[in-house]
């Protein structure tokens, strides 16, 4: 509450002030034209500009108001000469700092009797600490610069002044520039070359072609000053100090700098060349180094269509016509103004539309400043449709990166219908589905939904009894893998199976030749040992090939009459300490082979 | 060979009976690529691209060389201005069939290929016959394989269908926006965890989106 009245109790004393101060100026005011105040709306810590435009030749201070709260202070002075019907008329261009001490409305006073009073709000500033707020850096314009102190080459005779916006821009962002260059008159001889960049880090912009030409006062000396505007670029993100240079021819004054005050009094160039002596001096003037800081651009959140676009833009489309027949041609246009880097607008359009063909785009641009940062970017886009019927083109989006907000940003235009009649004398030609047609809800029901399809769909499809429970495919289905495994598992076993009979008869067959071999080897050592007729050694082969034949018969035969004879011959032989064989080897020689025979294996 | 016998039997139990039970009236609704592509449609018409494209791509995963079906997500994508890879020569070859076909065909040429080696294994009176049905078999199955190869991204591909999904650091809602993504955009889901999944774009960017924000393609 107390805050209130407070501020009631400044603005009134702010009204009283003013009403003081105008009365005081009133008479030094009737030879003001002009008086503007920019911006009109601040935040307490800025400034605001009042430009003063007074009638005269004369440099004589303009009156200005006092008004409690505001601190008002000229910056400069600057004298233009016009010529209107063929007399000269002299106006001077005066620049005053105006900074609130606090916030509230302020009022100055109109500093011409019928001009209306200047109001200046000014808020708190909410921003502190948070990220820059949208409107209060882009309202700070090449004139946030304003009160920059000048610097004076070293003899005084010129200066180069580079002014920034800011200081804190990113890669690629266009940042417009004012380059001022004063020249002193009679101490300047040529100007050997436009300015230039000292750094390699940016790229700059052609100057424009016809600087403005201006003068203006600096210390009390008055200076021409030619003003190039143009944009700078950084390509690489980093810490920078950004000046300008350039080259011009100079008189430089032999006398010392303290013994030629005089000739700095001697308004006319003339009377001061005259008094002082002077050599030319090429020299290359810098404007003062200016910090600037370049990030870089984030690559989170960067659309794919992102085309390197920094800056603020909007974008418009229109389908010019919106009626046509099939095949004619549409021109589908798209506009992105605003202001940035319009180099790297780029957009495809659409590239494909199905039932339409499209062409390559191709873009105009149309700058609405001398230097191209402000302006307005046009595509044009030939199309034809195909088919007749109601169609809506899709929406049109550009994306780009906003230095203010420090986010990529799309922006998309509105969706355009077009209808396209049959094209004449071509009765072939499709007719387009209508509400009552079946599957003509390509047209039919989205009416009034916003962002409905209408047109260019397919139509629907009968729909048939069979489907699938799941849409996922059978190879990931349980039911599939445990049949798909037992199958295989099947296929495993049949294969083991095939694989082991067959080793199983390779096996029988060689066990039946190594008995086989055993039978003989056991016949010949019998035959050798009845030859020799040693008993001992006859019973012992004998004995194996008894028990070969046993073996070879089925479960329950016994072996043959002589087998068994013999049998009875080799236990006897074997127990006894007599052979009773000796007498008839032929016979028990016969029953051997007889019982090798038997004992062969199958 | 009784084996082999057993296991087409087990097969038949374990792998069509199922569907037959299905088709005899089980209450799991049926789909199709037909009711799926129509509903996409409907979805189209009512200016809802996410839950369009969701059933396009549903709809192509059973009926993938229908002309209609691309043609209709050609037109919502392009109207969402959401941009699509345009698979290969070869892939569009594995993309003939549905992946039931190619499964179906994988599962003969596995039964083929075993039934040669079998009988590679058993007799050598038809040898030739059998390398035959041995190559016929795998070239099967390897077709299968490659299909499934192809099908793969699209088992673990989300559809946005929300207008738009903040795409976060941290499975949290809470947690700092990296960016966000429009409707109708796929992306490849990587992890989950409470209600957030994890998911990679085509450009390689990835974070965590709110599971109400995404639809599978195949559930």
């Amino acid at each position: 509450m107390g805050a209130v009245i407070a501020h009631r109790f400044r603005c009134i004393a702010a009204i009283l002030c003013v009403s003081l101060g105008f009365a005081q100026s009133a008479a030094a005011a009737q030879s003001v034209l002009s008086a503007v105040l920019s911006p009109t709306q601040i935040t307490v810590g800025q400034s605001a500009e009042l430009t003063v435009k007074t009638l005269g030749a004369g440099l004589e201070a303009v009156v200005l108001p006092s008004v409690a709260g505001l601190e008002l202070r000229i910056v400069e002075q600057t004298h233009h000469l016009e010529m209107v019907h063929g007399a000269s008329l002299g106006t001077t261009t005066t620049r005053v700092r105006v900074t609130p001490l606090a916030a509230g409305v302020y009022s100055l006073p109109g500093l011409t009797p019928s001009a209306q009073p200047l109001v200046l709000r000014v808020s708190v500033d909410d921003t502190i600490g948070k990220a820059p707020a949208k409107s209060a850096t882009r309202a700070a314009p090449a004139r946030s610069s304003v009160g920059e102190p000048v610097h004076l080459s070293a003899d005084g005779a010129a200066f180069l002044r580079l002014t920034l916006p800011k200081h804190e821009v990113f890669v690629g962002e266009s940042v417009p520039v004012e380059i001022e260059l004063g020249l002193r008159p009679g101490f300047v001889n040529s100007l050997n070359g436009l300015p230039t960049l000292t750094s390699a880090d940016f790229t700059l912009n052609n100057l424009s072609r016809q600087p403005l030409r201006s003068e203006r006062v600096v210390d009390g000396v008055g200076f021409a000053v030619l003003t190039w505007h143009s944009v700078i670029a950084p390509v690489r993100p980093g810490t920078f100090t950004l000046s300008v240079e350039s080259p011009i021819t100079i008189r430089q004054r032999l006398r010392p700098e303290s013994e030629a005050k005089l000739e700095d009094q001697l308004g006319d160039p003339f009377l001061q060349n005259i008094y002082g002596k002077t050599v030319k001096k090429d020299i290359k003037l810098a404007s003062a180094p200016v910090e600037l800081e370049v990030l870089a651009l984030p690559t989170e959140g960067r659309p794919a269509t992102f085309s390197g676009a920094v800056g603020s833009f909007r974008i418009a489309s229109e389908l010019v016509p919106d009626t046509a027949a099939a095949g004619d041609p549409l021109s589908l246009r798209m506009r992105i103004s605003g202001s940035g880097n319009f180099d790297r607008v780029d957009s495809a359009m659409l590239e494909h539309l199905d039932q339409w063909k499209t062409y390559p785009p191709k873009s105009t641009f149309a700058g609405s400043d001398t230097v191209g940062y402000q302006g307005e970017k046009r595509f044009e886009q030939a199309l034809i449709a195909s088919r007749p019927g109601s169609a809506t083109l899709p929406p049109l989006s550009f994306s780009f990166f906003d230095p203010v907000a420090r986010r990529y940003a799309t922006v998309t235009s509105a969706a355009l219908q077009v209808t396209i009649t049959p094209a004449p004398g071509d009765p072939s030609a499709p007719v387009p589905p209508g509400p009552t047609t079946q599957g003509s809800s390509v047209t039919g029901s989205a009416a009034g939904s916003p962002g409905a399809m209408t047109g260019g769909l397919r139509p629907d499809h009968a729909v048939s009894e069979s489907g699938v429970r799941t849409l996922r495919p059978l190879v990931l289905q349980a039911p599939f893998l445990a049949g798909s495994a037992v199958l295989m598992v099947g296929f495993a076993a049949a294969l083991w199976r095939v694989r082991r009979g067959a080793g199983d008869a390779a096996d029988g067959e060689r066990r039946r030749l190594r008995r086989l071999s055993a039978l003989q080897r056991a016949l010949a050592a019998g035959e050798a040992a009845a030859q020799e007729q040693d008993s001992r050694a006859f019973c012992v082969a004998a004995r194996e090939l008894l028990d070969a034949q046993r073996a070879s018969l089925p479960n329950g035969h016994r072996l043959p009459p002589q087998s068994q004879e013999l049998e009875l011959l080799v236990d006897a032989q074997r127990y006894a300490a007599a052979p009773p064989i000796a007498v008839d080897w032929p016979r028990w020689l016969e029953t051997l082979r007889g019982a090798a025979g038997a004992g062969e294996p199958a | 060979m009784r084996l082999c016998g057993l296991a087409v039997i087990g097969f038949v139990l374990c792998g069509v009976a199922p569907p037959l039970r299905a088709a005899s009236g089980d209450p799991a609704p049926a789909l199709s690529a037909a009711s799926l592509y129509n509903e996409g449609n409907a979805y189209a018409r009512a200016g809802k691209p996410g839950l369009a494209v969701l059933n396009y791509e549903r709809a192509r995963v059973l009926a993938p060389a229908d002309p209609d079906i691309a043609a209709n997500l050609a037109i919502v994508r392009g109207a969402a201005r959401v941009s699509a890879t345009i698979p290969g020569r070869m892939t569009r070859l594995l993309l003939l069939a549905s992946p039931n076909v190619y499964a179906w065909m994988g599962l003969l040429g596995g039964v083929l290929t075993g039934a040669g080696v079998v009988a590679l294994a058993a007799t050598r009176r038809w040898r030739p016959a059998a390398f035959v049905t041995i190559v016929t078999g795998t070239l099967g199955v390897a077709i299968a394989v490659a299909n499934v190869i192809v099908w793969w991204p699209t088992l673990h591909a989300a559809v946005i269908i929300t207008p738009e999904a903040a795409v976060r650091a941290a499975p949290a809602p809470m947690s700092d926006a990296l960016f966000s993504l429009h409707e109708a955009q796929i992306v490849r889901i990587e992890a989950e965890h409470e209600g957030f999944w994890l998911v990679r774009t085509n450009d390689d960017r990835s974070g965590w989106v709110a599971v109400a924000n995404l639809a599978r393609i195949v559930p």
